[in-house]
């Protein structure tokens, strides 16, 4: 069975410092990190390897060569190949763009199951998925909080799915996309001790446009449908502090704030 | 020209479908027609303040029929030619928005929390990024509708029409076999989990005899209860409503922090809570440093004081 | 010998209730707050002692010492189980645990001659609360108060948050009877001072467990005058003023019973809610009113001297309600299990170094600067500093603390992440000839630079352990290096 588990790599959002003078949010020098749903979709592909050593994964992400360290770090976690889709062309496409880079690469690509994760975290988005399954033609489905083992391995999942409503149990034939949500508590195994060092460039590909060959005019910023025109700080103050007694002046003055900030 | 929307309707979800109408009215002020689709409705009855329902029977249509939804979507979109779509950003609609954004070879912008209108009649769609650290601006400039998708409660309907919408037919036209099906469906048991909550009332030390108490405050701000460790280990509440490093990290709106000393351990469990309301008898407490509004004085006290006003406040309206 | 051979020996030495063998039991004496990570996610590696026993006076204690040492069986003497640095954790196949729960008797309390006795299980929390009521005060308080008892506080070396008045746990012993692996129980009187050969008290206290085994001690006692205690915070420019200042009072003579300083990071951990980012001093004086003025005002007269260093003054309340929320409880540490088994994470840790007045400075700089640099997952670090605590008159110990996301499986999580960093501070240490323990002991982890840390008086320590445990049976790698366990250090 081969598995590809799309990942994202993703500003450590926690880290953002604020800059109260200049009003801006300072994101440089931010340390990557793996979107952490994606994280858990990789974590139980690799936990179905464990149990079931013929499975292949492979790993798949689009972005800047300078993912290529975190991709090792993916095979030194017993992932067997890793794939960076990467071209100077691809920078500033948006997610419809992004999906059709992607989905070229998947087109040729040979796999049972697609998995991701259901939701990005930089951009708060879960589009990837959907846009991919229908270039695809693929089933999709997600905040996937359970895959049943061994119904993949028989090509008809059983996904146990949290809306927000229900718990729903859904049986879908492969291949298919499966977004997995981060309430999965799937774990992503991190490099052990000894294998921090593994030479794993013989299992690494970078694949540009050259190979690839998406239609130039589909691809980056334009070919982008959407474009960010403009970002807005969010005004954050520092706060004054007001301190009352625990009398009618205080109660009112809590009662006062509770309903400005609407609370009430 | 009137411009021409269309809303994927889900039945329980009706009234913040209906809140969608003020996105519309946002873009394009009353020059629109409203187009609300609905598959398999209960009682379309129900449906109102929408100009016209586009209803779909077909009991080969499943509820969560992704693909064969989106061939109906995009057909209907071959017919009307719709200027906007909008979707419900409910499970069902992120997955299915996406879709139909690739069927449509559209660009979609997800999550929206505001509309701003140009002169030049570009729409500029505002949605939170980077886990709302920063709220981006985007345009949509290819061809095709403009594409969105808008969490529950976001927009408000502000006119309320109850006007009846004229039913138009629909029909899908060829459905395709996905081999999908659902097995089950359980509603989900109602316990809430105090990370989910908007408003936090939580006990330290100092309510430690009147913790019971917080729940009437707690239920009158519509939010939940919880607890520093010193509650927690003195088994007045249970270890999944703690805050702190060794419980649970929060990130309420409100948290109301009630006899609590604030020590990091506790703090480090509260993770960009927006507004925070101290009560302590020691004001030199490491929490009253966080808070907007200090209250020196008994936190069991301030609870009862506080609690009857806004019950008082709510019988009054 | 076999496990089951060590358990009949040992049912032929006491009674049943005195023998532990409870599963659960056994994984916690495996190992102790070193390797607390691995510890609570239960991915131990190295063996669990066949049985904790509990000996009810010395002569049970004697007996089992003599049977261990006849049958090779390591023994792993234990009290209070607060160690830190790997002194409690277990690296034989066979081995056994002298816990001190039931030598818990507080023997004696003298006022007139201000000592008291008291056997090796006592709580020093039970002992201390014991004193108050007669208005009186061990002087003795780690942050370990509440839980720690006074087997392991010896054994150790400990200090408590008091010591630049009260002293260590060294400077209060005065007489105390330990038990040898040869059976042979040694009782050193009490007396206020003697001249009768080298001090014999310390080849018992700081042994880890090494030489001996500590059933009973005798301690000093003090009045105790909390009415009077006055406090003094300061946010200051750098740690290196907050060292300058702490010099000047304690070469001027003056003895705070609380002289701290701290680097920006540490002050956020306890002061995140006035130290606005910056380092942080503090003093209390206590004692005696007349003590106190004089001590207070020595403080402000040092302060004074190094103002240019000195931001602001803090809000005296402030740090005396630091110092009534002083300790940590079993409950803390309870809690921090909680913590690794559900979060992945914990509180971090803390590496203790001793140096002169001239060096310690440089060192703080040295390792700060080292790990920043060279420590692989220093991208991990979430907060790194330190605090100075306990100053003499040559000079005062420094503090590393530490703290980090936990980006590796339990198992590899002491050797990725609290090894690298404690060999940095312990290296820097010694190359400017500091002391790589202040306080915590050496335990199993620093057991490679024990050699380096005595240079050529690692002889006088190697003599005592081949006169008294020949057989090497006493804490198989506490303080001396073992090239056959180094397989547990890597």
């Amino acid at each position: 069975m081969k598995i590809i588990c799309l990942v994202k790599f993703t500003p450590d959002v926690d880290q953002f410092q604020y800059d109260y003078e200049k009003n801006i949010l300072i994101r440089e020098n931010v340390k990557l990190v793996i979107n952490p749903d994606d994280a858990c979709a990789l974590g139980f592909a690799l936990g179905l390897k464990k149990k079931t050593p013929e499975v292949v994964i492979e790993a798949v992400t689009m972005g800047p060569l300078n993912v290529t360290a975190m991709m090792a770090d993916i095979l030194r976690r017993k992932v067997d190949l890793a794939t960076i889709l990467s071209d100077r062309q691809y920078v500033g496409s948006d997610t419809y763009a992004t999906s059709r880079i992607i989905g070229k690469y998947l087109e040729t690509a040979d796999y049972d199951v697609i998995l991701t994760g259901s939701h990005s975290r930089d951009g708060d988005t879960a589009q990837i998925p959907g846009q991919l399954a229908e270039y695809l033609k693929l089933n999709q489905i997600s905040q996937i909080r359970k895959i049943d083992q061994p119904s993949m391995l028989n090509k008809r999942a059983l996904v146990e799915v949290d809306s927000e409503k229900y718990l729903e149990t859904y049986e879908i034939p492969l291949p298919a996309i499966l977004s997995v949500g981060r309430e999965s508590n799937y774990r992503l195994p991190f490099v052990r001790y000894d294998d921090l060092d593994l030479d794993v460039s013989d299992r690494l590909r970078i694949i540009d446009n050259d190979s690839l060959a998406v239609d130039s005019k589909k691809i980056g910023l334009k070919g982008s449908p959407t474009k960010v025109i403009k970002s807005y700080p969010i005004d954050y103050q520092k706060k004054e502090q007001v301190i009352v007694k625990n009398d009618d002046q205080g109660i009112d003055m809590v009662m006062a704030f509770l309903e400005k900030e609407g609370y009430l | 020209m009137k411009k021409k929307c269309l809303f994927f309707y889900e039945e329980d979800q009706g009234n913040y479908v209906k809140d969608l109408l003020e996105v519309a009215r946002q873009m394009y002020g009353e020059n629109f027609e409203s187009y609300a689709l609905v598959i398999n409705p209960l009682d379309v009855n129900v449906i109102s303040g929408f100009d016209y329902l586009l209803a779909v029977k077909d009991q080969r249509l499943k509820d969560y029929d992704l693909i064969n939804i989106t061939s109906l979507m995009a057909e209907c979109q071959q017919v009307y030619q719709f200027d906007a779509v909008i979707v419900l950003a409910t499970q069902l609609g992120r997955m299915l928005s996406p879709r139909l954004a690739m069927r449509l070879h559209v660009g979609l912008v997800a999550d929206i929390t505001a509309i701003k209108s140009h002169p030049d009649g570009t729409i500029e769609m505002i949605r939170p990024a980077f886990e709302g650290k920063l709220l981006a601006g985007i345009i949509n400039d290819g061809d095709g509708p403009t594409m969105m998708s808008v969490r529950p409660g976001v927009f408000l309907d502000q006119q309320s029409t109850a006007k009846i919408p004229e039913v138009l037919a629909c029909q899908l036209q060829t459905i395709e076999d996905t081999g999908m099906r659902r097995i089950s469906q359980i509603r989900k048991p109602d316990s809430r989990d105090i990370r989910e909550s908007r408003v936090l009332v939580a006990g330290g030390g100092g309510v430690l005899k009147d913790f019971d108490q917080l729940d009437q405050l707690a239920q009158a701000l519509g939010g939940m209860t919880a607890a520093s460790r010193r509650i927690v280990d003195s088994n007045k509440a249970d270890r999944t409503i703690q805050v702190g490093q060794s419980g649970k990290t929060v990130h309420p709106e409100l948290y109301i922090a009630l006899g609590i000393y604030g020590a990091l351990q506790h703090v480090a469990g509260l993770n960009k809570v927006k507004h925070l309301i101290a009560v302590n008898t020691n004001i030199k407490a490491p929490i009253c440093s966080l808070a907007d509004i200090v209250v020196e004085g008994d936190a069991a006290e301030f609870v009862r004081k506080l609690t009857t006003r806004i019950n008082e406040n709510k019988q009054a309206e | 010998m076999t496990k089951e051979i060590v358990l009949e020996g040992l049912k032929k030495l006491l009674t049943n209730e005195q023998i532990n063998v409870d599963a659960d039991d056994l994984y916690d004496a495996t190992a102790d707050r070193y390797k607390k990570y691995a510890k609570a996610k239960k991915v131990l590696d190295n063996p669990s002692p066949c049985a904790i026993v509990y000996p009810k006076n010395s002569s049970e204690v004697s007996d089992l010492l003599m049977f261990c040492n006849q049958n090779q069986v390591n023994v792993i003497p234990r009290s209070g189980k607060t160690a830190t640095e790997g002194g409690l954790e277990n690296w034989k196949e066979l081995a056994v645990v002298i816990d001190g729960k039931n030598l818990n008797e507080i023997v004696n309390i003298d006022t007139y001659n201000m000592q008291a006795t008291i056997q090796a299980g006592v709580a020093l929390q039970d002992l201390e609360d014991e004193l108050r009521k007669v208005g009186y005060t061990t002087g003795h308080s780690p942050q370990s108060k509440p839980v720690a008892q006074y087997g392991g506080l010896v054994a150790t070396r400990s200090i408590g948050q008091l010591s630049t008045l009260y002293g260590g746990i060294e400077d209060m012993v005065v007489g105390l009877e330990c038990v040898f692996p040869n059976g042979h129980i040694s009782r050193i009187k009490n007396v206020p001072r003697r001249a009768g050969g080298p001090d014999i008290r310390h080849i018992a206290i700081g042994n880890e467990g090494t030489l001996c085994y500590i059933t009973e001690v005798t301690i000093k006692i003090f009045k105790h005058f909390p009415e009077n205690n006055k406090f003094y915070g300061y946010l200051i420019k750098d740690i290196d003023t907050g060292i300058k200042v702490l010099r000047e009072v304690f070469t001027n003579s003056y003895r705070p019973s609380v002289a701290r300083a701290y680097s920006e990071e540490d002050a956020r951990q306890h002061f995140y809610h006035f130290h606005k980012d910056k380092c942080v001093l503090i003093f209390m004086a206590e004692g005696p009113q007349a003590i106190v003025e004089a001590t207070g005002a020595g403080i402000e007269e040092a302060v004074e001297k190094f103002q240019e260093g000195i931001i602001e003054q803090v809000d005296s309340s402030l740090i005396e309600d630091w110092f009534n929320h002083l300790n940590w409880s079993q409950q803390d540490i309870d809690d921090e299990v909680e913590e690794m088994i559900n979060n992945d994470s914990h509180s971090g840790y803390t590496t203790e170094i001793s140096a002169d007045w001239a060096t310690v400075s440089q060192i703080y700089d040295n390792v700060i600067k080292r790990i920043r640099s060279e420590f692989r997952f220093a991208d991990d670090l979430t907060m790194l500093g330190g605090h100075s605590s306990h100053s003499y008159l040559n000079g005062t110990n420094m503090y590393f603390v530490y703290q980090y996301t936990i980006n590796c499986e339990p198992e590899d999580e002491f050797r990725m992440y609290h090894h690298p960093l404690q060999t940095i501070i312990v290296e820097e240490t010694l190359k400017l000839g500091g002391s790589m323990c202040h306080h915590h002991g050496i335990g199993k982890y620093r057991n490679q630079w024990t050699r380096q840390e005595h240079g050529s008086a690692y002889y006088m320590l190697e003599t005592l352990k081949e006169a008294f445990d020949p057989k090497g049976i006493m804490s198989y790698g506490n303080i001396y290096y073992q090239e056959d366990a180094a397989k547990y250090q890597q």
